[in-house]
């Protein structure tokens, strides 16, 4: 399939594009969306095209912007609510984890939510610990909420259409790293459902499982792998809700290791869960206990080397492959 | 003379026992059948019974001492008497006595608290108190697995992995570096120099069955042994008839070119007189104790009886076949023939053994023609009570140049009811090779 060289931030561009075009309910709200076109540039040229009934600027009051999204949802439009930090998105919880995630099954499933929050987070830059959380564990953890982490432009642009088309509420994370990114992404339509999952990279010895920014480091750290003859294959489940367990199962009953790596801190973060996945459907197959690479259990710091430390890096990833290995205990063994 | 009492071995494969009572100390009188001593595995425990009468002259262990089976427990003899070149394990079991000790008193606490100082106990730590509860080697989940699929105990291959724990690749490492496939666990039972003399135990025993005689036959060789297709250790090798028991047992000795003497039993004595007609193994002796393959019959009730036995009354009564006087048959025998079959899958192995080589009463083998043509020397061993194979049988198809010693008052098992002799005939014939 013929494919073009894309801007993350472009192929979601493309996808809102696209949708809005084909579906004149879908409209986006946010803090300067629409006459600056997004702090990240997301919303470019939307103005434009769709008018300021459909691309709204709105209030540095992200309560507001989150209740009013929650309810047009409910009222049977698609609205998008970009949040400029996933930081920021605490001011709505109550929306979100009270209404939007309850809506559906309160009204024996008559009622639909298919509100999109478009948000991100991460570490980039020096942001400071209330700009730099990965705060997916906490929407992962509320049942009837949808979460998106997609790490490349082709699954932004595919998994935001397809979050356009369904019907329940969908925390869309992006990170601050990757909007700049470049990737091919494929001509024409293109849909990614949620649930499945992608290899980024084929491999036999370890698997590691990643997702958002921690794709592309973990891709740097199983080149340099290779270079010493380490095989790493890299999963990227795409959605961390609906999980795509069936690939992470294969994946890791193939190779008997397996990494987690997330920006997140460890303490109570969706590593540990799918740890457990892996623990109950491979144990038996399995030749080490599952690693997991993740943040420090402390507000983000704002000293860039001192942030640097906090999260996991290339480096670290190397060490946990090398771990479940045994490299360590087989190079103490020959000394 | 002074006589040994040994600790049994209470359960496959098991070298060591825990002495949890002692009812006799040094100097006392015994008669047979008193009740001395107490010994237990992980799993059972096991009285000891004197079979002679006569005075404790020595007992070198102590009630909490971890002694190695078949070893003396202690010795019996005529007061004033001195154990001496009868005992020539006691030895070793005094050395290994202290060694033991320790394993046991490590969790004591040490350094003690100053007189009359208030001192909260610290928890005391314990050396790999994980590795010690658990009772085994580290090994991750896929190690442990692939091992059992290769019939390989994760217990006996080093680690590489964290704190040497056994991983795949080391599991991988001891399949690719086994001897060639299909090949049974050849195990030393007594190191030594010179040509190895191996071990054949018959149907329904194993390689621990050879542990008291071959302490005692006084050669300087190596003492090897290995369980048969279905037995032991080997349960998992399938021997679908005698072709399949031979082919196992001379795969395994392939690779020993210097020659090897053949010791066997019953069906181990056929595989022996088999054995000698491959052509890539230099046997280079045979004796060959009460052996099957030389007759059509076989006692096929006992066979039936003997697989079917599920408590230790019935296996006894099965056992007493085996015997001319039954008060030979030591109890402890028939206990550890019972615990073996704790291993789940043992019977039914030793079930499609039977019926791979006997049909009924009829033994689906016959080893007279090898016997014929092998000229190295060569012994048979026979009591004129074996109701398992009989005699007549024997005596018909033995060549004129075999040496046959008929035993009075001794039936299957003459390693037990006539064990000096079976020792000196052993050491004799191997001795005549050269």
């Amino acid at each position: 399939m013929a494919t073009r060289e894309l801007m993350y931030r472009e192929a979601l561009r493309e996808a809102i594009d696209e949708e809005m075009a084909a579906n004149p309910t879908v409209f986006i709200i946010g803090e300067g969306i629409a006459e600056r076109g997004g702090s990240y540039k997301v919303t470019e040229g939307l103005l434009a095209k769709y008018g300021p009934k459909r691309v709204r600027d709105t209030p540095i009051a992200e309560a507001g912007m989150i209740g009013v999204g929650v309810g047009a949802a409910i009222a049977g439009a698609r609205p998008i609510v970009e949040i400029l930090y996933v930081d920021f998105a605490m001011l709505g919880m109550d929306m979100i984890v009270n209404q939007a995630a309850k809506f559906r099954l309160m009204t024996g499933g008559d009622g639909r939510v298919p509100f999109i929050m478009r948000t991100q987070g991460g570490t980039g830059g020096g942001v400071a610990a209330q700009h730099s959380q990965s705060l997916e564990a906490l929407f992962y953890h509320i049942p009837g909420l949808r979460v998106v982490m997609p790490s490349t432009p082709a699954d932004a642009k595919g998994l935001l259409k397809y979050a356009l088309r369904q019907e329940d509420p969908v925390m869309f994370l992006e990170h601050k790293h990757l909007y700049m990114t470049k990737g091919p992404v494929p001509d024409g339509e293109h849909v990614v459902p949620f649930g499945v999952g992608d290899i980024k990279r084929e491999g036999s010895d370890v698997t590691v499982i990643a997702w958002s920014n921690m794709i592309p480091r973990t891709l740097e750290a199983a080149e340099a792998l290779a270079a010493e003859g380490i095989n790493v294959e890299v999963i990227d489940p795409r959605t961390l809700v609906p999980l795509d367990r069936d690939m992470i199962i294969r994946s890791v009953l193939k190779t008997r290791r397996c990494v987690i790596v997330q920006e997140a801190n460890r303490r109570g973060g969706v590593a540990s869960d799918i740890a457990s996945i892996i623990q109950e459907e491979c144990f038996y197959e399995m030749d080490a206990p599952v690693e997991i690479v993740a943040g420090m259990d402390i507000p983000v710091p704002f000293n860039l080397t001192l942030e640097k430390a906090s999260v996991p890096q290339k480096e670290d990833v190397v060490a946990a492959v090398k771990r479940v290995l045994h490299l360590q205990s087989l190079a103490a063994a020959a000394e | 003379m002074a006589e040994a009492i040994l600790v049994p071995q209470v359960g496959q494969d098991l070298t060591e026992a825990k002495i949890v009572e002692l009812h006799v100390k040094l100097g006392d009188k015994v008669k047979k059948g008193d009740l001395v001593a107490v010994v237990e595995s992980e799993k059972a425990s096991f009285e000891v019974e004197a079979f002679s009468e006569g005075v404790v002259i020595s007992l070198p262990w102590k009630v909490g001492d971890v002694a190695t089976v078949l070893e003396p427990l202690m010795h019996v003899g005529s007061e004033g008497e001195v154990v001496a070149a009868t005992a020539t394990a006691a030895p070793a079991a005094q050395v290994a006595a202290p060694a033991a000790v320790p394993a046991l008193v490590v969790a004591a606490p040490v350094g003690a608290a100053p007189v009359g100082a208030s001192v909260v106990a610290e928890p005391v730590r314990v050396a790999e108190p994980v590795a010690a509860v658990a009772g085994g080697r580290r090994a991750s989940p896929i190690a442990r697995r692939v091992a059992f699929d290769h019939n390989l105990s994760v217990e006996r291959i080093a680690g590489t992995g964290p704190k040497g724990a056994v991983v795949l690749r080391d599991v991988e490492g001891a399949i690719a570096s086994a001897p060639a496939a299909g090949s049974l666990e050849l195990r030393t039972l007594q190191s030594g120099q010179g040509t190895p003399v191996v071990f054949l135990h018959g149907f329904g025993a194993d390689l621990s069955s050879w542990r008291p005689l071959v302490a005692r036959v006084g050669l300087g060789s190596p003492m090897m042994a290995l369980d048969l297709p279905g037995h032991g250790a080997s349960q998992r090798h399938v021997a679908a008839d005698f072709a399949a028991l031979v082919d196992a047992v001379g795969r395994t000795l392939r690779g020993m070119h210097g020659g090897v003497h053949l010791v066997g039993h019953s069906l181990g004595a056929a595989v022996a007189a088999a054995l000698t007609e491959r052509g890539d193994l230099d046997v280079r002796s045979l004796t060959l104790i009460s052996p099957a393959g030389l007759g059509a019959s076989v006692d096929g009730d006992f066979v039936d009886g003997f697989l079917s036995a599920k408590s230790e009354g019935a296996l006894q009564a099965w056992m007493r076949r085996l015997v001319s006087d039954p008060a030979s048959l030591a109890p402890v025998l028939v206990r550890a023939t019972l615990a073996a079959r704790d291993e789940a899958g043992l019977v039914p192995a030793q079930a499609r053994v039977a019926r791979g080589v006997f049909e009924g009463s009829t033994q689906l083998f016959n080893v007279a023609a090898a016997l014929r043509a092998y000229r190295g020397p060569c012994t048979v061993i026979a009591g004129r009570d074996d109701a398992i194979v009989p005699l007549r049988e024997i005596e018909a198809a033995v060549p004129a140049h075999v040496a046959l010693h008929r035993l009075d008052r001794v039936g299957h098992l003459p390693q037990v009811e006539a064990a000096d002799l079976v020792q000196t005939l052993i050491a004799r014939t191997v001795r005549s090779a050269g």
